[in-house]
């Protein structure tokens, strides 16, 4: 049985943590005052955020598990004010999850745009990885384009610096991609959250299956550390009618993908993960599938969960080369630098050059 | 000498006067026809044509005369016969009465005779077929009087109708009736309805005949026995004066009734049939029947033990734990109605009882009167009460154990 560590850095990670804890205990709203959580693995969990409210609005994930850092009410969004926080919180964080236990992986789950978690995580997985030898990974949240300059350049510099801080891989997650997941915002932010949190509990089945022909976190690790230690996660499930093969594609397709690629052009390895009743999982069109990938990407790994009575599940991991949607993020990021070091620069100048206040300077009022 | 003269026609006229009288007293019979074998009674004597006898071509009749008796046997008088011009004439003489039967034609089966009877008031004479053996005495008359009212018990101020009968029961008529209803003291005489009774009653008839029919009026109170009617009567065959007298009903008459008050009572229930733990609510109306106010008046409720008093009308005062109205008076044709609302505790069948007591003006009266029965059954959740106690405290362990679960497990997720 695997160790395995769930980070929930920021409003964005303490959320889709949460919605994990929620789809462990079963998925119902007062699931958690009679079910027990059933991760295949064992799994810790820890919330971690400056905004207490964001914590407090956790339902699912225990109290014990949520860990605040006093900072007022969070960072706003400033990276710099996050990362003196985490470094003046480091010992608490760090301690916490020490007293866990050990660990065989460990997740990060952040958004890349916002304050805490985008700050935090970078830092987070650099101290892990100074710490421990288990594999950690990043799972970021890239923003809406349009949600403005500054979570825009916070997601560029957040991406580069966890990169840079010896990261294992980064799942990503867009929420440009994935808006249509409901109709309002907070439907699509809930939306985005129980997509996530549905393919990552997939995900540590996979990685902790005792069964025959299964992949395992070995397999991770090794098409996790393909390609451009980026990675994206797809999925799709059927509904008792459409064939194996059909959801194979649908999992591989933008639709089913986190993260918009294409897999056949930039992926780099791939592990595949099929979970449902025998009778769906048709050999021949697995083989047929995994072939036809294989042969445009490489090393595909291949995994299959025996659940009888279950509807067929198709979760698949892919590592990118490279991205043009990541590129394309990035050239906005730019322009967002730019203008916000415009705006910076213009208000400096202004202040040099006076304002409407310094008309009055050396005269006092008259009564 | 005119004197005289006047005296001497006076005389003369008493003469006649005396001789028209005692020729009034005859009886006479002529040319009677009798067969042989047969007779002729005058009152109790019977003249029978006992034999006609031929020789030659003369007849030879023979006459009895006889006295009935009244043990229905006969005596044969002895009579003197002479043969007149060869007509037989039979006489009979004792003291004033006689008889005198003269022969005036006779065949060998039926003799034609004139028949006198002198010293006899008779009253009942007539041919008799088969002779002495069938001739029937002639008895006494005897009346029998009632007098019968139409109601016994009466107060001052009724009338009461009085009615006489009257029947022979005697063996002979009764003539001459004459009749005193007798008047009661007591009782004012007011008006005769029925007053042609006949003057003459003849035996043997069953019925009675109605006499007298007269009202009178209760004067004072008391029990009085009426004074009888009487029939005075005469049998002129006996030369005899008689006197019935009826019965003597008893009447009691009553005080003149003063007017009270009488106070009616109802209780009437909103419902018969409640579950326990319910209330019923009973409507007691009260009505004074009479012109006459009532006082003093208290209306207690007799209800039984699985009935609480809850609550009621405005004029209800608890006394002893009990509900009480007292009104001091009850105008004229006063009503009025209370409502009681009852809690039944238990389950039962019972009625409730109100009960009025007051002065009608007179004297203390009491008056009672109850409802239906109201039926009381188990209560909504009785049955609950016949669960042992593991039954309640079991759920409730098993409650408090997931309150306190979820209260725990709340907590855990409570920052």
């Amino acid at each position: 049985m695997l160790n395995i560590l769930i980070v929930g850095a920021g409003q964005c990670g303490n959320r889709i943590l949460d919605s994990i804890n929620n789809k462990a205990f079963g998925g119902g709203r007062f699931s958690k005052y009679y079910s027990k959580q059933k991760f295949p693995s064992r799994v810790e969990t820890i919330a971690v955020n400056t905004a207490i409210n964001d914590l407090k609005e956790m339902q699912y994930t225990k109290a014990k598990d949520r860990l605040h850092i006093p900072h007022l009410h969070g960072v706003g969004a400033n990276r710099i004010v996050g990362k003196q926080c985490f470094i003046d919180n480091k010992d608490l964080i760090m301690r916490t999850i020490s007293e866990r236990g050990n660990f065989d992986v460990a997740f990060v789950i952040t958004s890349s745009s916002g304050g805490t978690g985008s700050s935090f995580s970078p830092s987070l997985i650099k101290e892990l990885k100074n710490e421990y030898d288990f594999p950690v990974y990043g799972v970021v949240i890239l923003p809406f384009r349009e949600e403005g300059t500054i979570y825009l350049q916070n997601s560029a510099f957040c991406l580069k610096e966890m990169h840079n801080s010896g990261t294992d891989g980064i799942i990503l997650g867009d929420n440009q991609f994935l808006k249509y997941a409901g109709t309002d915002i907070q439907s699509a932010y809930d939306g985005i959250n129980s997509m996530v949190a549905e393919r990552m509990l997939f995900l540590l089945e996979a990685l902790d299956s005792e069964m025959m022909m299964v992949t395992d976190l070995g397999d991770f690790k090794t098409v996790m550390s393909g390609g451009a230690g980026i990675a994206t996660i797809g999925f799709a499930k059927g509904d008792g009618n459409n064939s194996i093969k059909s959801i194979i594609q649908e999992s591989l397709s933008p639709n089913g993908l986190l993260f918009s690629s294409n897999i056949y052009e930039e992926g780099s390895r791939a592990m595949i993960i099929l979970r449902g009743d025998r009778k769906y999982l048709n050999i021949d069109d697995i083989s047929g599938q995994i072939d036809k990938l294989s042969s445009h990407i490489g090393h595909v790994f291949k995994g299959v969960i025996i659940r009888s009575g279950e509807i067929p599940k198709v979760l698949s991991v892919i590592t990118l080369e490279n991205t043009v949607e990541l590129e394309s993020l990035y050239t906005l990021a730019v322009e967002a630098i730019q203008m916000e070091k415009e705006k910076h620069d213009r208000m400096a100048l202004q202040k040099e050059t006076g304002t409407a206040f310094s008309k009055i300077d050396g005269l006092e009022p008259q009564y | 000498m005119r004197v005289d003269h006047v005296v001497r026609c006076n005389l003369i006229l008493i003469i006649i006067l005396i001789l028209s009288i005692s020729t009034a007293s005859a009886f006479n019979r002529y040319d009677e026809n009798i067969y042989k074998g047969d007779g002729y009674q005058i009152n109790n004597y019977f003249i029978e044509v006992f034999s006609i006898k031929s020789y030659e071509d003369n007849r030879l009749l023979t006459i009895n005369i006889y006295k009935l008796k009244s043990d229905g046997t006969y005596e044969e008088l002895i009579v003197t016969r002479e043969i007149i011009s060869n007509k037989k004439i039979t006489k009979y003489q004792d003291g004033i009465v006689e008889i005198i039967v003269k022969e005036k034609n006779c065949t060998s089966t039926i003799a034609t005779v004139d028949i006198t009877a002198l010293g006899i008031d008779v009253e009942n004479f007539q041919p008799v077929k088969g002779g002495v053996l069938k001739a029937k005495f002639i008895g006494e008359p005897s009346l029998l009087l009632t007098k019968e009212v139409d109601k016994t018990n009466v107060e001052i101020g009724d009338t009461i109708r009085v009615t006489i009968k009257a029947k022979n029961v005697g063996t002979g008529p009764a003539k001459g009736i004459t009749l005193n209803h007798g008047t009661t003291p007591g009782f004012t005489f007011k008006s005769a309805i029925y007053t042609t009774y006949p003057e003459e009653l003849a035996a043997g008839n069953p019925d009675y005949t109605q006499m007298y029919i007269y009202e009178m009026e209760a004067a004072q109170s008391g029990t009085f026995t009426l004074i009888p009617a009487t029939v005075t009567y005469y049998c002129s065959t006996y030369d005899s004066e008689y006197t019935s007298n009826s019965n003597s009903p008893v009447i009691t008459v009553a005080k003149e009734a003063v007017e009270t008050s009488i106070l009616e009572l109802t209780v009437t229930p909103d419902k018969t049939e409640l579950r326990r733990g319910e209330k019923v609510t009973c409507t007691v109306s009260v009505r004074n029947t009479k012109d006459v106010p009532a006082s003093t008046i208290r209306l207690d409720m007799i209800y039984p033990y699985n009935l609480t008093y809850e609550s009621g009308c405005k004029d209800i005062k608890i006394i002893d734990n009990k509900p009480v109205i007292q009104e001091s008076v009850y105008g004229a044709r006063y009503e009025n109605e209370y409502d009681y609302t009852f809690l039944a505790n238990e389950v039962g069948i019972f009625n409730i009882t109100a009960k009025v007591s007051y002065k009608d003006g007179v004297n203390n009266i009491i008056n009672e009167t109850t409802s239906d029965m109201i039926y009381v059954v188990e209560g909504e959740y009785d049955y609950l009460k016949e669960y042992p106690l593991y039954v309640y405290i079991a759920p409730i362990i098993i409650i408090s154990v997931i309150a306190g679960w979820l209260f725990w497990r709340r907590n855990q997720f409570k920052m």
